[in-house]
């Protein structure tokens, strides 16, 4: 399905996966820990589908438990001894759940940034940094531009030397590597003369001119104001509980977590509402379409 | 209004004693629609630079240009960004983004437009251009033609009040090409837009044109409308005249005082008036072809190919066969699978069902120095892929540099091909700072040099003018005449009817119809020369310039 | 008369903001980790710091207004670098960033370097997926490229076929290693301690070393080459002067 959230403002977009990126980091909280896993992968699932099922089960879980089960090899802080290693060292409880949940920050990390990849694409990202990095910016949507076009150039190089007997596929290992070097440096050459083109180009549209503007297809409309003032209300919420330590998580040397409290069930429901929102956004236009659909 | 004023203007490169551009005395009138033609290196490129202060490169300068009245340095940066419009030659190297909306943005951006204003005017053009399905593209996706298509675009933006264009055209197969200038025709009637352009394609071009300028040397040589500088050519016998389109050369080659001849429409009405007291000649009996049949050395027997397993056939139930010494030409538009049947010939790419062989073998299953060696040549479309070196010297020792060869047997080889390539006043001159035409003649002679058989090219008249096109069939003929049988892809009908034995039509992944080439054409009524178009309904197999020529001066 | 204002204030702008970051920011962020992030804050302050190094490159090269050559350049080189490493792909950890980076450094100097190591490592996370190793690549490649541009510019390191090996050799293990895995400790553990860095740099090490091996190849097979064609085009189109 065609994910909605994608369509909101950069910004917004920009934003959500900035604090729930750093929410993820930042809390060793077990519930919220979990909060951010189980949305990162729902999230995942409504953006790639099969795909994302493919990648979580196969990479990250056994990352998890590989994870989980190194750190307490190498960290022997922790009260509730296990058992000792053979070298002497102890295993302890503390650095078992350590590992696991250290594991697990990453793993909801990766998959968050999954998500991200899909969501963020590269004009989203240029539009938010055109008007502070305005060069840069620039530059990086000219390698954008530039990479693909250098790829199939390298095919197109790699064919033509083919077809004098220069083959990276053919020779000895020597020969190959020599070819190799050849056809990078083609097309360097030929990148660096190209490129003078390109820049004329650039002076010829008035690049460098004082007082440029960026100009972007996106606007800030009531959709995006809305889900600007909640995102901020929901992030107030739990930066507000945290604060307050509601995500306080010691492991060394005892493990304590702040009790369950009214309050602190609040700031886990508006943590679960903050990381679900783009989900919770797909399902409501998924709604509005069934009865827009119904009514015809 | 005048929008150009240039007086005594020369113009001399650093360190150079011949003067590129010398005494060129011009005034262009708002709204005219200018074309100037020359051979490469005349000095096209560099008069059109002056007209753009940033664009104009170093070097000495004397006279003066005058913008709407004002000497062209002294206009500001922002009214020289917006009002001169400038396009160059190659679609993919004036791109500087990676999406068609910031590109067609990325001039007003510069101008400092505030986001409402771009808006309406990135629409008004996607519109005007009727580019708006591509707006929220990628620029890699987009196609030769629509690339530069979109660079007029980024142009119009800024709602220049001159638009010029260096060569526009001529990395652009026939079809891009005049819809291309179809678009910038449209541009000139519907906003007046004063357009000033260089080009070889005049069969295109005149027909829009209302000034021609043809300069040579840096001379300013001819300058009116494209009829009276075609007249004015032809008394001078003068070698750019064989780039003017072929109703007018036919027309020069005729005695008659009627109206000179621009498009093919107009040559077809001057030659019924021309016949109408005459009896057309009968046509010569075709001399049976002189060629003893040779032994098969391509042979391609129900090739079928695709890239991908799930993908589309590219090539479909192919069948052919060329024999030694043929100049065999394949023709046909864009993305019938032209290419992808020399990357099998030559082993890059394998049918899946079929075979493709050369000299009766699998060119995929030999090795690169069987198939390479004294056997299989190719020269890429783009020469620039096959340059190594700083020098044109070093680069086509580079090519013997993996050769079993003693130091002088390679200097002798070496000398060989630059002899017969003409390239003795290039050798210590840096590859990229050759004219297209040279560029050509380098790669080739690298080529040459592993002494093939067979010779394979890819497009290899593409953004070449008429006497460098002229100079390479020279070249092409000499091998042939060795012996080496040569096997060309092409977009360019009237080269291939000049200069081919045998034609072949390609379409929808296979070859269509195989024929001599005057036959191949004369059975065509669309896909021919313009000198058959135009002669067609009198002589169906009048073909070349010169033979509807002799057809008519034998009327009597 | 008026550029050397602009070069005056330049100057200052830059001093100015190195000395805000150096006696400021830093410290404010190692005191805002040490007691507001508790246990993670190896990990965030780190993080800020490298990417605050970032900032004056990036700061300091917006002000000055770059001319259109001067972004075509570092855009082709990243570009290269990018689809150099695109283009072995399949070979991991063997990659020509570093060496394209080192090459940029040395012809076109440290600022450039800078940009184009930094440019590379993000812009090729658009290729291969972003994460959390993205800034701490861009910092690397950067700081590589800067390096050999300074080192350039001291005359510690010539255009010359050795030079520029044992400094790339020894830049990709040290710095590019040394940083790198440093980050992806910080990421994992909340306390630090000598002996899981060491355990990470032994466990990296062959990455590492094959990573190094890669960039030393890469560079003496094409520094020489590159450096000509850079050259080349820094006095045929007027280019950047180092």
């Amino acid at each position: 399905m065609r994910d909605s959230f994608s369509t909101f403002h950069p910004f917004v977009n920009f934003l959500y996966f900035v604090v729930v990126l750093l929410f993820s980091m930042v809390f060793m909280h077990p519930i919220f820990q979990v909060i951010a896993l189980i949305s990162a992968v729902v999230y995942s699932f409504m953006l790639k589908g099969k795909k994302a099922v493919r990648f979580n089960l196969l990479y990250m879980v056994p990352f998890l438990l590989f994870m989980a089960i190194m750190n307490p090899v190498f960290n022997h802080q922790g009260v509730t001894i296990l058992f000792y290693l053979n070298n002497g060292n102890p295993i302890t409880k503390e650095s078992i759940l350590y590992g696991v949940a250290a594991a697990c920050m990453f793993v909801t990390v990766i998959i968050w940034f999954s998500c991200y990849n899909v969501v963020m694409t590269s004009d989203k990202f240029i539009y938010i940094f055109g008007k502070i990095l305005p060069a840069l910016s620039l530059i990086f949507s000219m390698v954008l531009r530039f990479v693909p076009r250098y790829l199939a150039q390298i095919k197109v190089i790699s064919n033509a030397q083919k077809c004098i007997g220069r083959d990276v596929t053919q020779g000895n290992l020597l020969a190959r590597a020599r070819n190799g070097i050849t056809i990078l440096s083609i097309m360097t050459t030929w990148a660096l003369e190209n490129a003078i083109e390109t820049a004329d180009s650039m002076k010829s549209r008035g690049y460098g001119l004082p007082g440029r503007t960026s100009f972007s297809i996106f606007r800030l409309d009531a959709r995006d104001k809305v889900a600007l003032l909640i995102m901020t209300g929901l992030i107030a919420m739990v930066a507000i509980g945290a604060a307050m330590g509601e995500n306080t998580m010691r492991y060394y040397p005892s493990i304590k977590a702040s009790a369950i409290t009214p309050f602190s069930i609040l700031v886990y429901i508006a943590y679960f509402a903050l990381c679900m929102i783009p989900v919770l956004i797909n399902m409501v236009e998924a709604m509005k379409w069934k009865s827009i659909e119904s009514k015809n | 209004m005048e929008i150009y004023r240039i007086e005594e203007l020369s113009f001399t490169f650093p360190e150079q004693e011949q003067m590129a551009l010398s005494n060129i005395n011009l005034t262009i009138a708002g709204g005219d629609f200018i074309t100037i033609c020359g051979k490469s290196g005349c000095g096209k490129s560099t008069l059109l630079r002056q007209l753009k202060t940033i664009l104009t490169p170093h070097g000495k300068r004397q006279g003066a240009i005058y913008y709407k009245g004002q000497p062209v340095e002294e206009i500001d940066g922002r009214t020289q960004a917006a009002e001169i419009g400038y396009v160059l030659q190659s679609p993919d190297n004036q791109i500087v983004t990676d999406k068609v909306w910031h590109e067609l943005a990325f001039g007003l951006e510069s101008l400092g437009y505030d986001n409402s204003t771009i808006r309406l005017r990135v629409a008004e053009m996607a519109s005007f251009f009727g580019i708006q399905t591509w707006f929220h593209k990628s620029v890699t996706e987009l196609s030769g033609g629509q690339k530069q298509l979109l660079n007029l675009a980024a142009i119009m933006a800024m709602h220049p009040a001159v638009l010029i264009l260096d060569e526009p055209t001529s990395q652009l197969d026939p079809i891009a090409a005049s819809d291309f200038l179809e678009t910038v025709k449209k541009i000139n009637r519907e906003l007046g837009t004063t357009v000033i352009m260089t080009e070889h394609r005049l069969e295109d071009v005149l027909p829009l044109t209302d000034r021609l300028i043809v300069l040579n040397e840096g001379v300013v040589i001819a300058d009116d409308t494209p009829q009276k500088v075609g007249e004015a050519l032809s008394k001078l016998n003068h070698p750019m005249f064989l780039s003017m389109p072929s109703p007018m050369q036919i027309y020069a080659g005729v005695e008659n005082d009627l109206a000179w001849p621009v498009t093919v429409k107009e040559g077809r009405q001057w030659l019924d008036a021309f016949l109408e007291d005459k009896t057309p000649a009968s046509i010569a009996e075709s001399q049976p072809s002189s060629k003893v049949d040779g032994p098969v050395v391509i042979k391609f027997k129900d090739v079928w190919f695709k890239y991908d397993k799930h993908g589309p056939d590219i090539i479909k139930d192919l069948s052919f066969e060329v024999k030694r010494g043929q100049f065999y030409c394949i023709v046909g538009g864009n993305g019938t699978g032209k290419t992808s049947t020399l990357s099998l010939m030559s082993g890059i790419l394998q049918p899946y069902r079929g075979k493709a062989l050369i000299g009766g073998k699998n060119p995929a299953k030999m090795n690169a120095k069987e198939l390479f060696t004294n056997n299989l040549g190719i020269l890429p479309q783009n020469p620039q892929t096959l340059f190594v070196k700083k020098t044109v010297e070093l680069d086509l020792y580079e090519m013997l540099s993996q050769l079993p060869l003693t130091k002088e047997e390679k200097v002798a080889k070496v000398e060989a091909v630059v002899k017969f390539a003409e390239l003795e006043h290039l050798l210590s001159m840096h590859p990229y700072d050759l004219s297209g035409g040279e560029q050509q003649r380098t790669a080739l002679a690298k080529v040459l040099l592993l002494e093939p058989k067979i010779l394979l090219l890819d497009e290899p008249t593409k953004g070449l003018d008429g006497p460098f096109k002229e100079k390479l069939a020279l070249f092409l003929q000499k091998l042939n005449a060795e012996g080496v049988t040569i096997v060309m892809v092409s977009h360019d009908v009237e080269f291939c009817a000049k200069y081919a034995e045998v034609c072949a039509m390609f379409f929808d992944g296979s070859i269509i119809t195989t024929n001599e080439a005057q036959k191949f054409f004369a059975g065509n009524s669309f896909y021919t020369t313009a000198a058959n178009r135009m002669a067609r309904h009198v002589w169906s197999e009048g073909v070349t310039i010169e033979g509807v020529i002799d057809l008519c001066q034998r009327s009597r | 008369m008026s550029t050397k204002q602009v070069t005056g204030r330049r100057l200052s702008r830059r001093t100015l903001l190195a000395g805000l970051l150096i006696f400021v920011v830093i410290p404010a962020t190692i005191l805002l980790g040490i007691f507001v992030l508790d246990d993670r804050k190896y990990y965030f302050i780190s993080l800020l710091i490298v990417l605050y190094t970032m900032i004056p490159f990036a700061m300091v090269f917006e002000n000055r207004k770059p001319q259109a050559r001067e972004l075509i350049v570092i855009a082709v080189l990243a570009a290269i670098a990018v689809a150099g490493r695109a283009a072995f792909f399949m070979l991991p950890q063997f990659k020509p960033v570093v060496a394209i980076v080192i090459i940029a450094g040395v012809s076109l100097g440290a600022e450039a370097g800078f940009l184009v190591g930094a440019v590379a490592g993000f812009v090729s996370n658009f290729f291969f997926g972003q994460g959390p190793w993205t800034p701490w690549q861009m910092f690397c490649f950067g700081i590589i490229g800067f390096l050999a541009g300074i080192f350039f510019k001291k005359g510690l390191l010539k255009k010359t076929k050795l030079s520029l090996c044992i400094f790339g050799g020894l830049a990709t293990l040290l710095v590019y290693g040394g940083i790198i895995n440093i980050g992806s400790l910080m990421m994992f553990t909340s306390e630090f301690s000598w002996s899981a860095l060491m355990t990470t740099y032994v466990s990296a090490f062959w990455f590492d070393m094959v990573h190094a091996i890669s960039t030393v190849v890469f560079l003496f097979f094409i520094a020489n080459p590159m450096i000509e064609k850079l050259d080349r085009i820094k006095t045929k189109y007027g280019l950047i002067e180092p």
